[in-house]
């Protein structure tokens, strides 16, 4: 962030701004850029998904938009959604279908502020990033309850409050299998965290401690629950028989909710990453690295980690998601957090 | 309380062991043939639009007869040794495909061709006038759909995946040598 300050000073006749408007400035840019970033996710992991679907299921997936193997598909796709009328059902709450798909977009946009890119290149240098991260992600759960609330659907209604329950549900074991991580590095703060695993591989959090290696799984089932993808698509796609929360959105409400869920994939295989899996760090100390390149390699490897789960398992049941996270999952994190202490205490790591 | 634990234990040996199966089929070739680049190789006797000969055409009109819903137009002119045909139309509109024209015309001029993509824009264009030359009909036969400009080469004919051999049954069943099964 202060790189852009200073960049921004550096523009031809703009090196007498005052420090609020290149703040302003600066921040407005970089909130732009995330946004862009978003979209660009959206439109190359829709293809990605399709694609890795297509061979799974010993398919081609899209092949004829774009030269080869279908690339402009999701340009295509974007274009057909924007070009597509405007719908508000006459019964349904105008406020707060309206407002409904705005909070789902924020949610998954705020959290991006916290990304480490590289070693100076993060958009938003705060000691609270991780916590930051998994509070604004709620609000992605407001903005679905709102969505289903205002269609006047009754099974909007039942989507959105499953897709609720699961996705707070699924925040406790979230939050709880990075814990460990935290007591390892003593700060929140992001940077910190990939800092802490430089060294090559075996510094990887992942790798470092058992039970931390369980805690990598429990986090990565935990974001999938979170995104509503994969086996736990309750909200989007049990209801699909019927509707779903976002069944009486169409144009662009709708693409505000397909945005958000591309964006929100990324987003966790990037937190993944960053708190297990080394964040830019090369695996082998000496390679020559390019850090946000590795950074997104690895965000793009979890993405399709995702997606081959996604494509493996069948749906999850509602009681049975909810037998998941509370009597299995809960319980193995918060042992995760106790045995990871006792390990980090016995191996002298702890500082005490 | 053990149930608790090899429950968990069994939700991820085979969420695993199907994760394994999955990421196998990435790199299986998949089995889509892609319309028109690549078509599928048709066995011998497929039953596609019926073409008709005329040059060996005697206008026994026993294609006419045989036909279950009449599509067969045939009109000849004179009698006897002088006989000759001024028209002849299948009618595609109607035409049910079931070969019964081409099995007993005894010059073999009558045959179903391998083509099925004939789809055009009005229904009296699936009236095929094979005496008329001003009458412009989508050929059947890939030579003369080559000439007359109709074809789209295909990049390469995957052979269809052959149906495994079905040898095994009549050698169990009968002591007898069965003959070479046929493809």
């Amino acid at each position: 962030m202060e790189a852009l300050i200073e960049l921004l000073r550096s523009l031809p006749g703009a090196s007498g701004m005052s420090d609020q408007t290149a703040f302003i400035a600066a921040a407005a840019s970089m909130a732009t850029i995330m946004f862009m970033v978003m979209a660009l996710c959206a439109i190359v992991f829709t293809w990605m998904e399709r694609k890795v679907a297509g061979f799974i299921q010993n398919r081609y997936g899209p092949m004829r938009t774009g030269r080869w193997h279908g690339v402009a598909q999701a340009i295509a796709d974007m274009l057909k959604i924007l070009s597509k009328e405007d719908i508000i059902p006459a019964e349904a709450d105008k406020g707060l279908f309206i407002f409904g798909p705005i909070l789902v977009l924020l949610g998954s946009l705020l959290a991006w502020a916290a990304i480490p890119w590289g070693p100076n290149f993060i958009a938003a240098d705060f000691d609270l990033g991780l916590f930051y991260i998994f509070a604004v992600s709620s609000m992605v759960i407001l903005g679905l309850l709102m969505s289903g609330w205002a269609s006047n659907n009754k099974w909007a209604l039942y989507g959105a409050a499953r897709g609720a329950a699961q996705m707070i549900s699924y925040e406790i074991p979230l939050a709880l299998a990075t814990i460990p991580v935290v007591m390892y590095v003593g700060s929140l703060n992001t940077t910190d965290i990939v800092v802490a695993q430089q060294g090559g591989i075996w510094n990887w959090f992942v790798f470092r401690n058992p039970f931390l290696f369980i805690a990598f799984f429990l986090y990565f089932i935990a974001s999938i629950a979170e995104t509503n993808r994969g086996p736990f698509d309750m909200p989007e796609t049990e209801s699909e028989l019927v509707a779903g929360y976002h069944t009486e959105y169409t144009g662009m409400r709708f693409a505000f909710f397909f945005l958000s869920e591309y964006a929100n994939l990324f987003l966790v295989a990037l937190i993944a990453s960053m708190v297990f899996l080394g964040g830019w760090w090369a695996p082998i100390p000496g390679l020559p690295n390019v850090p946000w390149l590795t950074f997104v390699i690895k965000g793009i490897l979890m993405v399709f980690l995702n997606m081959w789960v996604r494509w493996t398992l069948p749906r999850v049941r509602v009681d049975q998601l909810m037998h998941l996270c509370w009597k299995v999952m809960i319980p193995l994190s918060l042992l995760c957090v106790i045995g990871s202490g006792i390990w980090m205490m016995l191996s002298g790591q702890a500082g005490v | 309380m053990v149930r608790y634990f090899t429950n968990i234990f069994d939700a991820v040996s085979s969420a695993i062991v199907g994760m394994g199966i999955t990421i196998k089929h990435i790199w299986t070739k998949p089995v889509t043939l892609q319309f028109p680049d690549e078509r599928q190789v048709l066995p011998d006797r497929f039953r596609g639009f019926v073409h008709n000969d005329t040059d060996k055409c005697d206008a026994c009109n026993i294609c006419a007869k045989n036909c279950p819903v009449d599509c067969i137009y045939i009109e000849t002119e004179g009698k006897g040794k002088d006989r000759y045909m001024t028209r002849y139309a299948i009618d595609f509109n109607k035409c049910i495909w079931c070969s019964l024209c081409t099995e007993n015309c005894h010059t073999g001029s009558i045959t179903m061709s391998h083509d099925y993509d004939h789809a055009v824009y009005l229904r009296d264009s699936l009236v095929y006038e094979f005496m008329d030359p001003r009458k412009h009909i989508v050929p059947c036969h890939r030579q003369t759909r080559i000439q007359e400009g109709f074809w789209v080469e295909p990049k390469e004919e995957k052979p269809k995946r052959a149906a495994k051999p079905a040898e095994d049954k009549p050698a169990e069943d009968k002591p007898v040598e069965p003959e070479g099964e046929s493809k």
